[in-house]
């Protein structure tokens, strides 16, 4: 039951995953291109959370406390590695957002236009 | 026509092979009750009553501010770059800044219903005090800097949702300010770092020199106060009316 579950969530996660990526290279409207950006970011965290889970149970936090041994915090904490890896990538990914987001509003209050064909035409490029 | 079927036959494709990798091979090493190697060390070494420790008996602050200590401090200085780079799009001369002030008097007087008002007034309260208390512990439970900063963000993004952007500046969160408070953050943790090398003679980043959980606390601290105010600051740019850029903007196209 239990794998079942897991490769339920991780399939999932990996076709969120995919979904992102079909979406940031299809869609040719910027907004759209930054919100499947989202979509694949958040997927991609919940598989590193995922992938430090441990099946035991009860599972602890990675944090001492005095009332556990040193033996059981071993065997029972989850991977901290992971956590801290995501730690950081969320607000690096909602500082990227913002930056994304900000240069979307100028283009279209510059070229009223937020589509990326457009876009290469406007900037001189050859468009589709 | 054609090219949408061959991406959407390959997309499929690639999911059955991961699929196929993840479940019946388990590449991604899930569902163990082992822990990794490098895991278990972090897990081991992280504090100690006495001798080297890295004064945080929360391992994940330990890695993030102790044994990968360059990598969250340049991840701020990535963070500063992107803050910097969407002001940097939307910066205003002072002439320009003056134009705004004076379309910004003409504006209507809106606002929500009291309803909405006094809940966002409850609510804020709370977030603020949550993330206060996700950012002055720390060293000792879950979170962080980082965490209690995104958290702090919500909260103005909520008051600036149901209230207004004149709101936070009559109350005297307006842009000189938010970027100072943002420098005083950054010129703290960039403090608590140098602190080791010239008052210890250690080497940059050696917080554990520092008494007790002093160092933790002040990178928090610090970093709360960089993200808070760093994403408040392009909140303030961000939230100038549409038509009030557009008339600055087209002011600037026909000089």
């Amino acid at each position: 039951m239990i794998s079942f579950l897991l490769a339920y969530i991780t399939l999932t996660l990996f076709g969120m995953i995919l979904l992102g990526i079909y979406g940031v290279a299809t869609r040719s409207n910027l907004i759209k291109k930054i919100i499947m950006l989202n979509v694949m970011g958040d997927a991609i965290n919940m598989l590193f959370i995922l992938i430090g889970y441990r099946l035991v149970f009860p599972v602890f936090p990675p944090i001492y406390e005095k009332h556990i041994t040193f033996e059981e915090f071993l065997s029972r904490a989850v991977d901290p590695v992971p956590q801290a890896l995501v730690l950081t990538a969320i607000v690096i990914g909602m500082a990227m957002n913002i930056l994304l987001a900000t240069y979307a509003i100028q283009f279209y209050r510059l070229h009223g236009t937020v589509d990326a064909r457009d876009m290469a035409e406007i900037m001189g490029g050859e468009g589709e | 026509m054609k090219r949408d079927v061959i991406v959407a036959v390959s997309f499929l494709l690639a999911f059955l092979f991961i699929a196929y990798a993840v479940v019946y091979i388990n590449v991604l090493g899930l569902g163990g009750a082992e822990l990794r190697p490098l895991g278990e060390f972090y897990l081991g070494h992280a504090f100690a009553h006495e001798g080297l420790t890295s004064h945080s008996p929360e391992v994940v602050t330990a890695i993030v501010w102790n044994y990968r200590g360059f990598d969250t401090l340049f991840e701020t200085f990535v963070f500063f770059l992107a803050i910097m780079g969407a002001f940097s799009v939307l910066r205003l001369t002072r002439e320009q800044e003056s134009i705004v002030r004076e379309l910004e008097a003409k504006e209507p007087h809106r606002q929500m219903d009291l309803i909405t008002r006094a809940t966002t007034k409850l609510v804020v309260v709370m977030i603020v005090a949550i993330s206060a208390s996700i950012a002055l512990h720390g060293h000792l439970t879950p979170g962080g800097g980082f965490q209690a900063g995104s958290a702090m963000a919500v909260a103005l993004l909520l008051l600036f949702a149901v209230f207004s952007k004149f709101t936070l500046e009559r109350k005297g969160l307006n842009l000189r300010h938010t970027i100072s408070a943002y420098a005083l953050g950054l010129a703290l943790i960039l403090a608590t770092v140098l602190a080791p090398v010239f008052l210890y003679g250690g080497k940059v980043l050696e917080i554990n020199l520092l008494p007790g959980e002093t160092g933790l606390f002040n990178l928090d601290v610090g970093e709360y106060t960089a993200v808070t105010f760093g994403f408040l600051t392009v909140f303030l740019v961000l939230g100038v009316s549409e038509w009030i850029f557009k008339t600055v903007l087209r002011g600037e196209v026909d000089d």
